[in-house]
């Protein structure tokens, strides 16, 4: 049965030190979090990092190898799924094939054991919350693919669960109607301020929808940050790669002058990320978004940066509102840049072959040891 | 363009042969059952439904086609729980020695049906249940099970494991959720594989044969019986008859469940 740990719950969800093995894979490691009240948490990471692990162990389909998922304050290892409060959305909706979309929406009630004199009055309520008003009656092969998502957050949603969970329902949808419901998502889930975690590989819609981010790799949580953060002071370098467009440039520290880290290569000073603090002779990356790189024809086109570097246009690839550059800098060791040029009115003046100069600031270069 | 329609002709030249070669039977006999003649001979002599009169009147074969009936019934009604639960769990769940439980369901297959109904028939007589109706009807199950359980493994196969864990979340305790959600998604597979095990029963001749005496005969032994003695027409309107059942069973399977399902089935 459940425990009580806590006297009050601050969290909606809390998960401590939880793995999961099965057949021979560590798919989470050593996850602990906690999740307060009405927030929104996205999970995001590659696949096979263990993020739909850890959302259907906090569901309840699957017990954690080791550690302990709270719910609300109690313990919920012993509970099977169909005792949790918890709505879900299923990658591939899972709505069932043989009922209509009220009936899907109503099976949660009726299995819940509401008043049925209740049922079709609520049903309709969360259809209409979903903008689903008029189509309760159709079958679900007979809808569409967003109306087939809304179907599934209705039936989710409709008991009034104390934890949404969304197991990357949106990643089959096209770009358009993917973005349309990503807002629908953080819409839905404002009005009933109801405690979501999402699941994700797509890190526009994690930096989106959230108000927090767990980014993951390898069964590890690697950062829990807010969507800015995340993307502003990435913990490790897979966080800077795996969000946002960024370069790499490696190299061995020379000397290091409080906050500042010198590089080897004459030029290239960065700053440390996460506290690194590296001794002289070490190897160590710098992390550089596209967007902080300018690009122009000579150093006086760059404007107010303190970095200046000149490198050979390698390729050059037209985007529609910007161009983004692939530009190779043989004073770093012939390491390939990639610059967006977002000027509107010079842009893509730059052919295959020519030389330009490119230019930074140095509180941009995030140093990592990884 | 030359060698394109030489390809289509020598196609539907194999399409209409195989087309007449499968239908010749059954229209052979339909032609034979509306004779007016005494004899049974195609094509018929003349037209008329005398026949059909005939084994309306005849209470004989109209006793021996309800006990068939009977022991299709028996064995569908045995079949379909036995079948559904057999398919789900093949295909759903990691069975211990899955492999060698697939082949121990194929077995009534592989051995030949004298075989089986040898066996059956010391069984149920060692057990003093020969010259009884049911015996037929369990031994029918028995040995056509493998296609029920095909049927639903097919079904079952392709439905989408996340259904069960929605219905979980939903709040469907383990019963419910196999009530409400697996069997509904099986039930395709469920109608076909009865109407399959239905038709098969009902057609049964070699088992039903060693399991009846003399008072029980089903229509097939029936048919058999009389042909030993003499050929006459009314046989043939028995058998369209018979054929109609098994047609109608066909078209109530387009009608339920769409017969691309019954021909998609592994």
């Amino acid at each position: 049965m459940t425990e009580t740990t806590a006297a009050d719950a601050p969290f909606a969800v809390s998960v401590r030190d939880v793995n999961m093995v099965f057949d021979g894979v560590h798919a989470v490691r050593d996850a602990t979090f906690d999740l307060e009240k009405g927030r929104f948490l996205t999970i995001l990471g590659p696949s096979g990092s263990g993020k739909t692990t850890l959302l259907r162990m906090i569901a309840g389909f699957g017990r954690p190898t080791s550690g302990e998922v709270f719910i609300n304050g109690l313990a919920v290892g012993s509970v099977p799924p169909h005792k949790r409060s918890i709505g879900m959305v299923f990658q591939k909706l899972a709505l069932f094939p043989h009922m209509t979309a009220a009936e899907n929406v109503a099976f949660p009630l009726r299995m819940r054991r509401f008043d049925a004199r209740t049922i079709p009055d609520r049903v309709q309520r969360y259809l209409d919350l979903v903008k689903l008003g008029k189509l309760g009656d159709r079958r679900i092969h007979e809808l569409s693919g967003g109306q087939q998502q809304r179907v599934a957050i209705a039936r989710a949603l409709v008991f009034e669960p104390d934890l949404l969970l969304l197991d990357e329902p949106l990643a089959a949808l096209d770009r358009k109607l993917r973005e349309e419901m990503q807002l629908e998502f953080r819409r839905i889930q404002r009005e009933l301020d109801v405690t979501t975690i999402n699941v994700t590989h797509d890190q526009r819609e994690a930096l989106v929808v959230s108000d927090e981010i767990i980014v993951m790799d390898h069964g590890r949580i690697q950062q829990k940050a807010r969507p800015e953060a995340t993307y502003r002071q990435p913990k490790n370098a897979f966080v800077a790669n795996f969000i946002g467009v960024t370069n790499f440039i490696d190299g061995v520290v020379a000397s290091i002058d409080g906050e500042r880290i010198v590089f080897d290569r004459p030029g290239f000073i960065g700053r440390s990320g996460n506290g690194f603090r590296p001794t002289s002779g070490v190897a160590a990356r710098g992390a550089l978004r596209a967007e902080q790189i300018r690009i122009g024809s000579g150093r006086e086109a760059l404007g107010d940066v303190d970095t200046v570097f000149g490198g050979t246009v390698t390729d050059a690839i037209f985007e529609g509102e910007r161009v983004v550059y692939e530009v190779t800098v043989a004073d770093l060791g012939d390491t390939t840049l990639r610059v967006f040029d977002h000027d509107p009115v010079a842009h893509n003046q730059h052919d295959i072959g020519s030389t330009v100069a490119l230019g930074w600031n140095v509180k941009d270069v995030l140093v990592f040891g990884d | 363009m030359k060698g394109d329609r030489s390809k289509a002709v020598t196609l539907w030249t194999f399409v209409a042969i195989a087309l007449v070669m499968l239908s010749a039977p059954t229209l052979v006999v339909l032609g034979a059952s509306f004779t007016a003649g005494n004899m049974i001979t195609f094509p018929p002599e003349g037209l008329s439904l005398k026949w059909y009169a005939e084994i309306a009147g005849a209470t004989d074969l109209r006793d021996a086609f309800l006990r068939s009936l009977i022991v299709a019934t028996i064995c569908t009604a045995i079949s379909i729980p036995t079948g559904t639960l057999a398919g789900i769990a093949l295909a759903k769940y990691r069975v211990r020695f899955a492999a060698g439980v697939q082949v121990y369901l194929l077995l009534p297959f592989t051995v030949p049906l004298i075989g089986s109904g040898i066996g059956l028939m010391l069984i149920f007589g060692k057990w003093g249940l020969l010259g009884q109706l049911w015996p037929v009807g369990v031994a029918c199950a028995v040995i056509n099970l493998p296609f029920m359980i095909w049927a639903v493994t097919a079904s079952a196969a392709s439905l989408d494991p996340d259904l069960e864990l929605a219905a979980a979340n939903c709040g469907a305790p383990p019963l419910s959720t196999f009530l409400a959600v697996t069997v509904p998604a099986v039930t395709p597979g469920i109608i076909t594989g009865a109407l399959l095990m239905f038709i098969l029963a009902l057609n049964e001749f070699l088992v039903s044969l060693l399991l009846v005496d003399a008072r029980i005969v089903t229509l097939p032994v029936q048919i058999y019986n009389s042909i030993r003695s003499i050929i006459t027409p009314d046989l043939a309107a028995i058998s369209v008859v018979f054929i109609a059942v098994a047609a109608i069973a066909i078209a109530l399977l387009d009608w339920l469940v769409g017969l691309d399902i019954f021909l998609k089935s592994k």
